[in-house]
């Protein structure tokens, strides 16, 4: 029986096993599942070890931290960039692809947490840098921040399918991102560009109507294009591109509307590269505690997306089943 | 030509692959860690008691290959300790290389380091294993000798914890069990308290750690026996012990050390404070597994139901074999169950009638006796070995147990059964 292999993201960090071991709701672990015997989805950690060995506790939630805001640009439609500085660790730790962190205003209750993508990491001097769009209640909040910001982090399960964007190296990737989620892609592209790939980059302004990650991309080795994504125009060109090429990876960065836009170009011209895409689930704690997060697969597993990695296909396929 | 995929690469996996290619199969091995013998690469004892019987059995059935070499990996031949007679010890540095060897001359396709870890099935059939790596293996046929040990959770939950056996999941991954994905579910066996699980029955000390003088009768003489100060006594340790047939009086009183290039221990784990206090050993450190002086490998959590005739019963087409298929203890009981599996695979892939080995030969005998007693409550505490406990007193009962050459070949031919592992069936 083939079942669906999810992964956790935080299995072997700092943070595992987390508190849903103490309450029998590991992903992993099989014995943290309230089962007698041993059958996990093998990462490399024992999980059962690590939490006996931690004396049958959960290791440490996240803390959070009040930062400095260094620098805040504002364009001029609803996007802010803001430069934080933090701990020379956590912006290591947030350097990878995938990563996030929670912001909120200090003079806020907890539940104004917002998470938010990682643009870059400056581990050196210990900065992060955010990218956002204000839409709604959380992020019309952000805006009122003064010089200081309460962070929440590090989280690392931004993308799915990262393990393909860390062990893709010397092949030929597409990158399309649209709108605010070029903010997530830069670490990506980073991250490929270091892995010898070469790079074929298609960016859309989206609705916040700017290409803010041009300025980010003059230190690596890559051009892209412009173009709308969601029209015709786009579709045309992914359709020539793919054309030409094969390429090993393709990564996605928007919506749900845009993924399943995507993902039907990519079926029709019989395109079978592994697929990475940007997690647009709603989180609110991260911890996998909360369950704004939670969902259900295709076939009834329950799923918490803060902290799993699944296959794309089947993440997309869930949101088809949901219209 | 029917393909047959060997699911392990322990002494069973091996036989099993041998002994379908020569009945023609199309044999690949897939093999999760770095070596092939799995525990094999500890053990080392062979020939003793009623194995030797067996032995010679499974050489005229035609499955001569892999005794053939670990006797002639023997340091040391006909050697007798507390309980054991004629026993042989190889030496566990240099049988695996041999093994491998042979299997790659008779054309055997091995995979080492690629993890099974689910099947895809077609109705009750499997069609095919994926790995670890997202890519399938599909097969006619299927032998899965994953073993029963570990993993590494269930050593934690049902002994001491990972003592970094010779397994070696925190780097090539835990044994799932084929058998369950495919459906089935695992038979468990059990301690003497209905805890689940046993112990491993042995660790290695490093030989270079010794004392000259125990160093030199090891070699020598292949057995060192050494006095436990009587504080340090404990005979409750004997009940934890999956080797029955060593679960002994003279086993809690004295430290015994078995030469098979290292200098096996006979006792699931030893402090190594305490070790030290005894002469000779005062500068005693592990070989494998490494932490012997604390946790331990837990075996038997994952037996499959089968027949006689090695088949899984539920799944069409999935055999099985040493210690995924029973109770049972040693490379002895591995290796010629995992000749009848691999000889079965060939002969389920035309649709031929499975062989059965009747009960009055020692292998046939143990296979179906092993099978009867898992049935039972109690049966599910004991452990099925040619080597002592329960199983050998039997034989010598049914008058199974000799070592007479002449006589056992007599058996065999009188049935009818010579050489039919030597069949070329495709």
């Amino acid at each position: 029986m083939i079942q669906h292999r999810i992964e956790c993201v935080d299995i072997g960090s700092e943070f595992c096993p987390c508190h849903l071991a103490e309450t029998n709701d590991c992903l992993i672990c099989s014995h943290l599942q309230g089962k007698e015997f041993c059958d996990c989805n093998w990462r490399g950690v024992c999980v059962y070890q690590e939490y006996v060995w931690n004396g049958n506790k959960s290791k440490n939630l996240r803390s959070e931290i009040v930062c400095k805001i260094e620098e805040k640009i504002e364009y001029k439609s609803n996007l802010t960039i803001l430069k934080i500085k933090t701990s020379r660790t956590l912006s290591r730790q947030l350097k990878e692809p995938g990563a996030y962190v929670f912001l909120r205003d200090i003079r806020l209750p907890h539940y104004y947490d917002v998470p938010m993508s990682i643009m870059d990491a400056d581990d050196m001097n210990g900065y992060i840098y955010i990218a956002y769009q204000t839409i709604g209640a959380k992020t019309k909040m952000l805006k009122k921040l003064n010089n200081e910001v309460l962070v929440r982090g590090p989280f690392w399960n931004g993308l799915i399918g990262i393990k393909y964007i860390k062990s893709t190296r010397n092949k030929n990737c597409l990158i399309l991102a649209r709108g605010i989620a070029q903010a997530p892609t830069l670490a990506v592209i980073r991250k490929l560009n270091r892995n010898g790939c070469n790079l074929k980059v298609i960016l859309d302004k989206g609705k916040i109507d700017e290409i803010f990650l041009s300025k980010y991309l003059k230190n690596f080795k890559v051009n892209y294009t412009e173009t709308d994504l969601m029209k015709n125009e786009g579709k045309l060109l992914i359709n020539n591109i793919l054309a030409e090429k094969k390429y090993d990876l393709i990564y996605i960065g928007g919506s749900n509307l845009l993924q399943k836009h995507i993902l039907k170009i990519l079926e029709k011209n019989n395109c079978i590269s592994k697929l990475v895409i940007t997690n647009n689930e709603k989180f609110c704690c991260g911890e996998g505690i909360c369950g704004s997060c939670t969902t259900f697969t295709q076939n009834g597993e329950l799923i918490k997306t803060c902290k799993t990695q699944m296959d794309v296909k089947k993440t997309v396929e869930r949101r088809n089943m949901l219209g | 030509m029917a393909k047959i995929v060997v699911i392990g690469g322990g002494w069973s996996g091996c036989a099993a692959a041998v002994i379908a290619k020569k009945a023609g199969g199309d044999v690949i091995l897939i093999e999760k860690t770095d070596m092939l013998l799995g525990l094999g690469n500890v053990g080392g004892i062979m020939r003793n008691n009623g194995r030797y019987t067996a032995t010679e059995e499974n050489i005229y059935l035609g499955g001569q290959e892999l005794f053939n070499i670990t006797d002639k990996a023997a340091r040391h031949v006909n050697v007798n300790f507390p309980g054991h007679k004629h026993a042989t010890l190889y030496d566990v540095t240099k049988v695996e290389p041999m093994v491998r060897r042979l299997l790659k001359e008779i054309g055997i396709e091995i995979l080492l380091q690629k993890r099974v870890i689910d099947v895809e099935m077609d109705n009750k059939s499997i069609k095919s294993v994926v790995l670890s790596d997202d890519t399938t293996i599909s097969g006619d046929i299927f032998i899965e000798t994953t073993g029963s040990t570990g993993p590494m959770g269930n050593c934690l939950k049902y002994g001491n914890g990972c003592s970094m056996c010779i397994l070696r999941c925190p780097s090539f991954g835990p044994r799932i069990s084929v058998s369950k994905r495919a459906g089935v579910e695992d038979i468990l066996g059990q301690r003497g308290d209905e805890s689940y699980g046993a112990f491993s029955g042995s660790c290695k000390l490093n030989k270079e750690s010794l004392s000259e003088e125990i160093r030199e009768k090891l070699n020598k003489e292949g057995v060192v026996i050494l006095p436990i100060p009587k504080e340090d006594i404990n005979f409750d340790k004997l009940d934890l012990k999956v080797c029955q047939q060593y679960a002994l009086k003279d086993f809690a009183e004295n430290i015994i050390l078995l030469d098979t290039g290292h200098a096996k221990l006979m006792t699931p784990y030893y402090p190594l404070e305490k070790l030290r206090k005894i002469k000779g050993l005062e500068n005693a450190r592990y070989e494998d597994p490494y932490s012997g002086g604390k946790g331990n490998s837990i075996r038997y959590l994952s037996i499959a139901p089968r027949n006689n005739a090695m088949k899984v019963i539920g799944i069409d087409n999935l055999l099985c074999a040493g210690e995924k298929s029973g109770l049972f203890v040693g490379h002895t009981e591995a290796i010629v169950t995992g000749s009848l599996a691999g000889h079965n695979s060939v002969r389920l892939s035309l649709g031929m009638p499975l062989l059965e080995l009747p009960r009055n030969l020692a292998i046939g005998d143990l296979i179906a006796y092993a099978n009867e007693q898992i049935r039972t409550k109690e049966g599910l505490k004991k452990r099925y070995t040619f080597a002592g406990s329960e199983y050998f007193e039997r034989m010598k009962e049914k008058d199974l147990y000799t070592v007479d050459k002449i006589e056992i070949r007599r058996r065999v031919q009188r049935l009818d059964l010579l050489n039919i592992y030597e069949e070329k069936l495709l």
